[in-house]
């Protein structure tokens, strides 16, 4: 489907853009708003992902998979930004991340009474702790693998790095996790 | 084996990458060690802890949308009918062309809200804002075609007047010694259109 919708907007049809847009812009937000703890930065790399997107349709191969190519320019957009970011910056992003998890960002998929809500915000409070600990070489390979549910090989393929090393980075990101996480399991 | 070995397993376990001799070995391992039992225990709880947070979807704003389709650059207009057209290439050249004017015609019709007087003989004709006149003893030698105004005629045409989306005033001294043709509707003018560039095709 995404192929079409690429080969149509290739020809100017914006509204198989804006299709290709609403397939995905959820999933590059939620990458680039656990990447960078941010909102506004997560909307601008939203943004410059479809930039990027629109003004490279031409040399989208489609014999690889479009949310390959997509996760590839957004994922390195925010390792981009993350590395421009001063040391300094990090501080602040973790103390506005704090207004972020509260609640109102995240929206349960299914229905909860209250109690669990507050439980389950209190998890995830947790675990996205944990993620914006992690290193960042550890952090795209953990958001893609759990948050966009890829596999190794779609990893490796996103990130242009062999199956070997993903798999590395996954176990001691996932060590990494199961540490911080242990204690309140 | 080693409990350095049964980790590594475990992980290649929850990366749904360990073949099924291995797993039989894993849970050997992990029935005869409590260690790794639990490490295994936390890894797993991890490891479901993270795919739960796919569930919970970040949302963007409402507007981003909008603001992404805006932020592209445009095409520009030509292009929409060059893409159009190759699109459909079983349209003969003709057909095209036929098509591409009544587009350019509806979009004209649309947007151009201007005064525009056509004819041949126009240094006879008096505009005073957006009425045209043809003045009281004064002779216009051809066909007078007005858009978005009001005529009013006094004098002689010695051809068609037509007005399109405006007004028409014969004065009793007028004399017009061909057709009068009021055009007030987008399908009208495209039927004028169209016939207009048929005759002219066919004169030429
Ligand atoms: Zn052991």
């Amino acid at each position: 489907m995404e192929g079409r919708l690429t080969k149509l907007a290739l020809k100017g049809d914006q509204r198989a853009f804006a299709e290709l847009v609403e397939l995905y812009k959820d999933k590059i937000y939620h990458l680039a708003y656990r990447m960078l703890n941010n909102r506004h930065e997560a909307e601008d790399i939203v943004q410059e992902t479809f930039l990027r997107v629109y003004r490279n349709l031409d040399r989208y191969d489609d014999k690889q998979k479009f949310s390959t190519w997509i996760y590839r320019i957004g994922t390195n957009l925010c390792i981009d930004r993350l590395r421009k970011r001063k040391p300094t910056y990090s501080l602040d992003a973790e103390m506005n991340d704090q207004e972020g998890i509260d609640g109102y960002s995240m929206i349960p998929s299914d229905n909860v009474t209250p109690e669990t809500e507050l439980l389950l915000s209190e998890t995830q409070r947790v675990i996205y702790e944990a993620i914006d600990s992690l290193p960042v070489k550890y952090r795209s390979v953990m958001i893609l693998r759990y948050l966009q549910d890829l596999s190794l090989q779609e990893i490796s393929d996103v990130l242009g790095m062999p199956v070997t090393t993903i798999k590395t980075r996954v176990h001691r990101g996932r060590e990494f996790l199961r540490k911080k996480l242990g204690p309140k399991m | 084996m080693e409990c350095k070995l049964a980790v590594s397993l475990m992980h290649d376990y929850l990366d749904d990458d360990l073949p099924e001799l291995q797993q039989r070995e894993l849970k050997e391992h992990l029935l005869s060690c409590p260690d790794c039992r639990a490490k295994f225990k936390e890894l797993e709880q991890t490891d479901m802890l993270m795919f739960s947070l796919m569930h919970q979807n970040a949302v963007a704003s409402d507007d981003l949308v909008s603001r992404i389709m805006d932020s592209l650059p445009k095409p520009k207009k030509e292009r929409a009918f060059i893409t159009w057209i190759k699109r459909h290439p079983a349209l003969t050249a003709a057909s095209v062309f036929l098509l591409v004017m009544l587009m350019s015609s509806v979009t004209f019709w649309n947007q151009d809200q201007q005064l525009v007087v056509r004819g041949s003989d126009l240094d006879q004709v008096v505009i005073q804002g957006d009425t045209v006149i043809v003045p009281s003893g004064k002779t216009i030698t051809g066909n007078l075609t007005v858009e978005n105004g009001k005529t009013q005629v006094y004098g002689e045409v010695n051809g068609n007047v037509t007005v399109i989306d405006g007004t028409l005033y014969k004065a009793s001294t007028a004399h017009i010694s061909g057709q009068v043709k009021s055009i007030d509707q987008a399908v009208s003018w495209l039927w004028y259109k169209v016939t207009n560039m048929f005759s002219e095709v066919a004169y030429r």
